[in-house]
């Protein structure tokens, strides 16, 4: 057994933050399924959103992310958010991130959609990689223990306490018992549920999958976040960074059509409403192929396309065959980002004593229906460092919670006998083909508009399809480096959320946001104006709702 | 088009020595050699490479193509086929191979440690920076720490290449305390450090290319 005061799962940028912080005052060790350098915070593009401009304010910041969230958003939490940016801002600065300056010197910041001020910090278009990297140097400063290419499968309940972690270490092939007073999870979104996603292959949703299984409350899991402009055919991101240097989005007429459902903000709508209008534009016959629209850059100049976006520019050219800077990009809409998660406090705490979440996997709810892009990076570093702080305290005031040998040896068991394989299972299937018919699934059928025959349909296909896959045997057993193991517990995980997903938005009778139903194409203030929470029960997800903090905004109709 | 994958294969367990083995996959040219790798992933699920964000950014993928250290999804079917439709795929050099294509990535994380690879921050920094300044550091500071370099590059003395990336970016960056005391640390003559500088954007996957005045500071 290994023991560590705090234990944070994850090494993207939510957990590097609170491992920093947590290290000020605690022992702390990082567990990753993939070198943390490797996350996908890594690949964010566009920046990070903090009211540091002299005619920008936190007032404004907090403004724009509640309408941003159709009013879903708890407040206090958007607050904390919002007024937090600026500090954390200056923080990152003093660790060493090379932002992009201002003439005069200042960390200079671009427009993002659904903002009313250029608000989002950058690094060109490596703000994400950035940022983790330097944090990932402070780490290293700090000395804090890794655990590279370990994964988290389970989380030790005693007497409704989280009291350790039970991890597999893929370079080893074996399973280890971390003992500690807290766990962070930091592990990331779930894009890889579906099948058109920007989302890496890492983020299959484990933690939020994993800390379900042991009892927390998820919250607001049918909102996903669809990003309008992604490459067409790959589903590589186009940070919306294009759109905040000026590009614009063009039918096959050519026209900017955005006029027609957003005449203020046109391509800076928030990104629920730009991927609808794109996929409208699609579906009556204005677009190319019948498949993708235009992201136009070529009047920026090759100057602008060179400096301020220089990965999109190599992104295009590699993946897509097209230089923006001299011809419009393809891209289609798809799956970005899970508003959803373990529902959390503005301190990081989960339902379950001793487990904190930060990052994506959380739900603080300060997105609510929709995120603005620039404030999940901004989420990660603030709720990050709140968990930290938070849980470096639990360290310092709170007896070691029981472990008992019947749990430890319980779970070492349970598990060491689904790795290895035994038992039954059914050769003819795998998990490639339930992960493909799951994806398409759920792109298909839960994605940018939903109809409640479909959403029925695909809770029942769902259901057989994890049928299917309870008969599977693992494959290949506990070997160094099994990838088709760690594939089949992701679709797993993939497959419990999935079902979260497909029900709540059956469930949610109105349109908000990034969920959008079209029998029901109104927001209904008056039954839904509340968040979705799920817990699993003995046959499936039980589903209440939850009341919305409103402290300063009330509802109001959403134009741009 | 059938491309065929020559793919070198071990596992510690049972293996005596690595050896290779044939795939044959059905990929697009515009494809990357990923793309090809996860469709032989899928014919045999025992076979290892890492992976993740599949747009060049994480660092993941690396691994020798045709003899050449690169990035897997970074490479175009196109560029990488050779005759007879094959590519040979192996670990990346001077990194011990572990299984398949994955290589034992400590010993390279370790040796960033060489460098003090953080910014050592002067106390009087006052949150500013010249934006051409700024811009020195941009390139260096884009290395995803994929270990390219290390498989293709001589070591530039006591340090190794990615950790002579990382030094030489924070030696560049103003408001670290070392600055140019970083040369002296890192202990590489002139010379090599301008040979090392002037190679690097052509082994390096990002391109990455250092200011050539970080020699003087
Ligand atoms: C392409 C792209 C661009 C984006 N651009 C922006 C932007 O410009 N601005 C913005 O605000 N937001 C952006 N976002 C969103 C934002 O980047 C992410 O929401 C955020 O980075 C998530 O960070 P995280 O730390 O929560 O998780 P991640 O960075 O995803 O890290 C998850 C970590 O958890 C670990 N992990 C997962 N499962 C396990 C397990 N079972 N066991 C152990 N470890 C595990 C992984 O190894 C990884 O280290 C973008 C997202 C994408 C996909
Ligand atoms: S310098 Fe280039 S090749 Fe070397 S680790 Fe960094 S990105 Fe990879
Ligand atoms: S998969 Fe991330 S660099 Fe190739």
């Amino acid at each position: 057994m290994l023991i560590h005061e705090v234990l944070v799962v994850g090494g993207g940028l939510a957990g590097l933050m609170a491992a920093l912080v947590a290290s000020q005052k605690a022992d702390v060790a990082v567990l990753s399924k993939i070198y943390p350098t490797r996350s996908h915070s890594g690949a964010a593009q566009g920046g990070f959103n903090a009211a540091l401009g002299e005619d920008d304010s936190v007032e404004a910041h907090i403004f724009d992310t509640v309408k941003g969230s159709d009013y879903l958003g708890d407040q206090d939490a958007i607050e904390v958010l919002c007024s937090e940016g600026p500090e954390v801002i200056l923080e990152l600065e003093r660790m060493g991130v090379p932002w992009t300056r201002t003439p005069e010197g200042r960390v200079a910041q671009r427009s993002l959609g659904g903002a009313g001020f250029p608000r989002a910090c950058f690094a060109a278009d490596f703000s994400g990689h950035v940022v983790l990297h330097t944090l990932f140097e402070q780490v290293l400063r700090r000395g804090i223990k890794i655990y590279p290419e370990w994964h988290l499968v389970e989380l030790l309940v005693e007497d409704g306490q989280v009291a350790g972690v039970l991890a597999y270490d893929l370079a080893r092939a074996r399973l280890e018992v971390i003992r500690s007073k807290a766990v962070i999870l930091a592990t990331g979104g779930y894009g890889r549920a579906f099948a058109k996603t920007t989302n890496a292959h890492a983020n299959t949703g484990d933690g939020m999958a994993i800390a379900y299984r042991a009892g927390a409350v998820l919250s607001d899991m049918e909102f996903v976040q669809f990003h309008p402009t992604t490459l067409y055919g790959t589903n590589i991101l186009i940070s919306e960074a294009a759109r905040g240097e000026g590009g614009y989005l063009r039918n096959y007429d050519g026209e900017r059509f955005m006029v027609h459902y957003a005449p203020q903000k046109m391509e800076l709508a928030p990104r629920d409403v730009v991927s609808r209008a794109i996929f409208k534009e699609i579906k009556e016959g204005r677009g190319f192929e019948g498949q993708y629209v235009h992201l136009d850059l070529t009047h920026l100049g090759e100057a602008l396309v060179a400096e301020r976006l220089p990965q999109v520019r190599d992104l295009a050219i590699r993946y897509a065959g097209v230089d923006p800077a001299r011809a419009p990009m393809p891209i289609e809409p798809a799956q970005h980002y899970s508003m959803g998660g373990v529902r959390t406090d503005v301190w990081g705490m989960t339902s379950l004593t001793g487990l904190l979440a930060a990052g994506e996997v959380a739900n603080v709810s300060v997105h609510g229906a929709n995120r603005l892009g620039g404030n999940s990076l901004l989420e990660t570093v603030v709720f990050g460092r709140r968990a930290g702080h938070r849980a470096a305290q639990l360290a310092r005031q709170e007896p070691w919670p029981t472990l008992s040998a019947a749990t430890i040896t319980r779970a070492y068991e349970s598990w060491s006998s689904l790795l290895a394989g035994r038992g039954q299972g059914v050769q003819e299937d795998s998990t490639f083909a339930i992960r493909q018919e799951m994806t398409n699934l759920m792109t298909n059928q839960v994605g940018v508009f939903r109809v409640g025959s479909e959403l029925e349909d695909a809770v029942n296909r769902l259901a057989k399809l994890k049928e299917r896959y309870q008969r599977l045997k693992a494959p290949g057993g506990m070997q160094p480096f099994n990838y088709a193991l760690m594939d089949y517990l992701e679709v797993g995980y993939l497959l419990d959320l999935c079902e979260v997903i497909a029900r709540g938005a059956l469930r949610r009778t109105e349109s908000r946001g990034a969920h959008y139903r079209l029998d029901y194409p109104q927001r209904d203030d008056q039954n839904w104006l509340c968040h979705t929470f799920v817990r699993r029960g003995e046959d499936g997800p039980e589903f209440s709702n939850g009341p919305v903090k409103i402290t300063r905004y009330a509802p109001q109709e959403r134009g741009y | 088009m059938n491309v065929v994958l020559n793919i070198c294969r071990f596992n510690p367990e049972v293996d005596v020595k690595p050896y290779f083995q044939e795939f044959t996959v059905l990929v697009e040219e515009h494809n990357t050699v990923l793309d090809a790798l996860l469709q032989a992933w899928q014919q045999d699920p025992g076979l290892s490479f890492r992976r993740s964000c599949r747009s060049a950014i994480c660092g993941s993928c690396a691994l020798c193509i045709n003899g050449r250290p690169g990035l897997a999804c970074q490479t175009l079917i196109r560029n990488a086929i050779t005759e007879g439709g094959r590519i040979t795929l192996e670990p990346l050099p001077h990194f011990r191979q572990l299984k398949d294509l994955v290589v034992d990535l400590d010993p390279f994380f370790e040796s960033l440690k060489a460098v003090v690879p953080w910014v050592v921050i002067r106390d009087n920094h006052d949150g500013r920076m010249a934006p051409e300044v700024a811009r020195k550091l941009e390139s260096p500071a884009t290395c995803i720490l994929c270990g390219v370099c290390h498989a293709a590059m001589d070591d530039p003395g006591e340090v190794k290449p990615a950790a002579l990336v990382k030094g030489l970016r924070l030696a560049l960056d103003p408001r670290d305390v070392l600055g140019a005391a970083r040369l002296q640390l890192m202990k590489v003559p002139r010379d090599i450090l301008r040979l090392f500088i002037k190679n690097l954007p052509e082994k390096c996957p990002k391109g990455i290319t250092v200011p050539e005045d970080v020699c003087h500071v």
